[in-house]
């Protein structure tokens, strides 16, 4: 099914072009969200929409002129174009004609679907809920299952025309635990590109272990002391310290602006030389996949570091205008509503050499992170912060007692350097990323790592 | 809403439409040029006692079908709720903002946002980017429609500008931004945003880590408003009743310090913006969640009304795409007892890390703060690399009030007597 027709899309490049602009792309983007909230046992919010709108770019030297809207008129389109259009102050520029061609590229797999009713759906939630609550301390069990089918096409006036159907599906667990005036919380948010499928493979038992393990391990807690210390951070969602500590300060987005602490340090050490990492956008079936960015390139594997070295940037479009770098098929955003920007794919540290124990056996005092939060960062500055789910103490190369409420802050280049051993459980966990061009999924991972010295926020 | 009453069932729309117009610079020239207008239109369906959401950004007539059809299977895939109804409100409210002004040539537009780069770059040789800077205007409108006869409109206009400062002497960086948002072109505080960033870009620099320990600590009234909107679910009947509010069993009971109240004021008049209604269309009026320490009551939407047997508080939210939940108006916290200010005591001006670094079930939040060090009335050091830890219940009641002149939040939301937090947790050098 084609969103917009394509005369209207060719008549708006054409008319962006004659009114100056070097480069125009038009994005066009149609979604189907679904989702439930399961909750108090029950389910309690089914919803369902559409998200519809046209964005359409044009591209003067190193300025972006960007306008959307959910009208599909022709008149309307051209408006907006005009309006953007005169801010360039070249108008009735004639312009070679564009032959337009359909971008043929290889589809990145996703995990299948299979039709099944909101009941069936249900009654699967249910079951999980079922699990959740088999512990008497379990208050609150809230399942935030969402579905998304985002179907875009992009046209280019270097006469490309690309579509592309991404199905999202995710399903966020959260329990609330409570045992007289103690209480905690954990939670799991697995996601795909895929359908129902990836539902039914989830090892929902084991997921369901876990959750209450960490609910019981953090509930009785003490709280974590502070200071300097060693620490061990284990894999998957530990992975969001190389997203937020390194991976945004390698976006153009950062590094145009030099508002990044590694713009300049192209092909130089950055991190210790134990670490190497890529950002993927072509892994099977996983949540920061796609076949094609939002301008329509293909994506790519792209190794960022490799052996401590900087060796790529993560590029836009603008961000190869701005800093020579070529792209990387990273131009991501939200929806229509926003230009798209370099992001980050499926974006990790690579495996090591070293078993856990081996890295817990290393640290005679310290802190194991077995499961991260979230975090933030300052490109500018590389300062970050990261809160931690679930934690134990290590004394004398041994875990020890669980403690909570621990934050780990420091700057990105500074903990590049520490880490100084690395693991080989890789693993990698869906999440979203907020930044310039909106919310995004990405997926974060790592085996676990060994950082010699970082900042640890608790109880002083 | 004809196709609605045709299937027997009761329902509310939203439809809320959107202009924005926003302009950054790089370089002394404009980087970025962004012109929008957008419209989304959301139904919620009581059919059988169940309830149904959908929403459409295409109002052509097969996508309005396609809305309230699939509304109708939503509400089938739930169990009848009896707790939410559509109000029996009836009768037309509005609350549309006018704000008179002359219009603004686009050549002074784009020239003040080229300032809010280049006004920073001229005043200190040491900044390298201004990486957060951009001027924009949008405009909202938002109807609101029941099959009982109720009908709100809501329209409003703000103009935000933000700039920053990106300093790096000798490869040490700070960086430091602020923004101001007005309702008209005129009112806009060019100067305030970029001294400001500038301001407080100098001193970062010169941060250190305080010393691991305990300090009393003062808010910036936008941090304090951060930290209190964090954990806004201690004030919700709906987190009571879902059971993730800590003080849902504490109605009547005293559950921060008796020199604190904390009052919800939708006509606050310092207010950037008065608020006349809620998302289903009840009127609003003052309401202590507070007083002297003692909570008096939780916000409410009908539906955690119904639940609590008590009378909804005019505090629904709702947005087109989104279900019915529950939120303050602007926070005031008034107090009493006032003490002199301590001789040592961190002024805190910025929080990172809130969003993950909370536990809104427990309280307990650890966050990296920068701030300034006070001794005996004058600021001694800049701090930063220090995380700050606590309980938001903790917190409250280990307090004391420092002063009796309200302080506003930036975006004149959040409102405080200051006050002083005693004995946080501080993890530094």
């Amino acid at each position: 099914m084609q969103l917009l027709q394509s005369f209207i899309a060719q008549d708006i490049i054409s008319h962006g072009l004659s009114m100056g602009a070097d480069f125009v792309d038009v994005f066009i983007e149609k979604t189907q969200n679904e989702g439930f909230v399961f909750k108090n046992s029950r389910a309690e919010d089914t919803q369902s929409g559409i998200i519809f709108g046209i964005g359409i770019r044009l591209i003067y030297g190193k300025q972006a002129l960007y306008g959307y809207t959910n009208s599909t008129d022709r008149e309307e389109l051209l408006r907006i174009t005009t309006l953007l259009g005169s801010r360039i102050g070249k108008e009735n520029q004639t312009h070679a004609p564009i032959n337009f061609e359909k971008l043929v590229y290889p589809k990145i797999p996703t995990v299948t679907d299979r039709e099944v009713d909101a009941k069936y759906k249900l009654s699967f939630l249910k079951k999980i809920d079922e699990q959740l609550r088999t512990d008497q301390k379990v208050s609150q069990v809230m399942l935030n299952y969402s579905r998304k089918n985002q179907h875009v096409e992009i046209y280019n006036s270097e006469g490309l025309i690309a579509t592309e159907m991404r199905p999202y599906i995710r399903l966020f667990h959260q329990v609330v635990m409570k045992d007289g005036n103690l209480q905690t919380e954990a939670s799991f948010g697995p996601g795909a590109i895929g359908g129902w499928e990836f539902m039914e493979g989830l090892d929902t038992k084991e997921i369901c272990e876990t959750l209450l393990k960490q609910a019981n391990t953090t509930l009785y807690a003490a709280p974590c002391p502070a200071g300097k210390m060693p620490v061990v951070i284990d894999n998957a969602f530990g992975g969001v310290i190389f997203h937020e500590a390194c991976g945004h300060l390698l976006e153009t987005t950062s590094v145009e602006k030099k508002a990044s602490v590694f713009w300049d340090k192209m092909g130089e050490k950055i991190a210790h030389s134990a670490l190497s990492a890529v950002d993927d956008g072509t892994i099977a079936g996983s949540w920061g996949s796609l076949s094609i960015d939002d301008e329509g390139m293909p994506t790519q594997r792209t190794s960022l570091i490799e052996n401590g070295i900087l060796k790529r940037f993560i590029v836009d479009r603008l961000g190869e205008t701005k800093t020579g770098h070529k792209r990387t098929g990273s131009g991501r955003r939200q929806s229509y509503k926003f230009a798209p920007a370099s992001r980050m794919r499926n974006t990790f540290i690579e495996k090591g050499p070293h078993d856990l124990s081996e890295l817990i056996l290393s640290v005679p005092n310290g802190l194991y992170a077995k499961k991260m939060g979230g975090g933030s960062v300052d490109p500018s500055t590389g300062q970050f912060n990261f809160s931690v789910q679930e934690a134990y103490l290590i004394k004398d190369g041994k875990i020890t007692t669980p403690v909570k409420g621990a934050t780990l802050i420091g700057t990105g280049p500074e903990v590049m350097t520490k880490i100084s051993m690395v693991g080989k459980n890789l693993e990698l966990m869906a999440g979203m990323c907020g930044s310039v061009s909106g919310s995004i999924p990405t997926t974060v991972g790592q085996p676990c790592i060994k950082v010699d010295e970082i900042l640890v926020g608790g109880q002083a | 809403m004809n196709n609605v009453s045709d299937l027997k069932a009761d329902a509310d729309l939203i439809l809320s439409t959107a202009k924005s117009l926003k302009m950054s610079s790089q370089n002394g020239s404009i980087a970025e040029y962004k012109v929008s207008s957008s419209q989304i239109l959301g139904i919620r369906v009581i059919k059988d006692g169940a309830v149904g959401i959908s929403y459409t950004e295409a109002l052509d007539d097969d996508s309005l079908k396609l809305m309230v059809k699939q509304a109708i299977e939503n509400s089938q895939a739930n169990e009848p709720n009896p707790l939410e109804k559509i109000l029996d409100l009836t009768g037309a409210v509005s609350d549309e903002a006018s704000y008179p002004e002359s219009a603004t040539d686009i050549k002074l537009k784009t020239q003040k946002a080229l300032e809010l780069e280049s006004a920073v770059k001229a005043l200190d040789s040491r900044v390298v980017a201004v990486p957060y800077n951009s001027y924009s205007e949008n405009e909202y409108m938002s109807h609101y429609l029941s099959s009982k006869g109720r009908s709100t409109t809501y329209s409003d206009k703000i103009y935000s500008i933000t700039s920053s400062a990106l300093l790096d002497d000798k490869g040490k960086k700070a960086n430091y931004y602020d923004y101001h948002i007005a309702h008209t072109f005129a009112e806009l505080q060019w100067n305030k945003v970029v001294e400001n960033s500038l301001f407080h870009a100098r001193n970062i620099l010169e941060e250190k880590a305080l010393p691991t320990g305990k300090y009393h600590v003062r808010f910036s009234p936008d941090s304090l408003k951060s930290l209190i909107e964090c954990f806004s679910n201690f004030y919700s009947a709906k987190s009571a009743m879902d059971k993730v509010n800590p003080w849902a069993n504490n109605l009547g009971a005293q559950v921060i310090s008796k020199d604190l109240s904390i009052v919800d004021s939708p006509d606050y008049a310092q207010s950037f913006r008065i608020s006349k209604f809620d998302s289903e269309g009840v009127l609003q009026k003052p309401m202590a969640i507070i007083q002297d320490g003692v909570l008096q009551s939780f916000l409410h939407n009908s539906v955690t009304a119904n639940y609590f047997k008590t009378q909804t508080t005019g505090h629904a939210s709702r947005g087109a795409s989104s279900s019915l939940n529950v939120s303050g108006t602007h926070f005031l916290i008034q107090g009493k007892n006032q003490k002199p200010l301590p001789s040592k005591y961190m002024e805190v001006i910025q929080m990172d890390g809130l969003h993950s670094g909370a536990n809104r079930v427990t309280g307990n939040f650890s966050v990296a703060v920068k701030g300034y060090l006070w001794e005996n009335g004058q600021k001694t050091m800049t701090f930063g690399n220090i995380t700050l830890s606590g309980n938001l219940m903790e917190l409250l009641n280990n307090v004391e009030v420092v002063g009796d002149k309200v302080e506003s939040s930036t975006d004149l939301s959040f409102f405080s007597v200051p006050l002083v937090f005693n004995e946080l947790s501080i993890a530094g050098a």
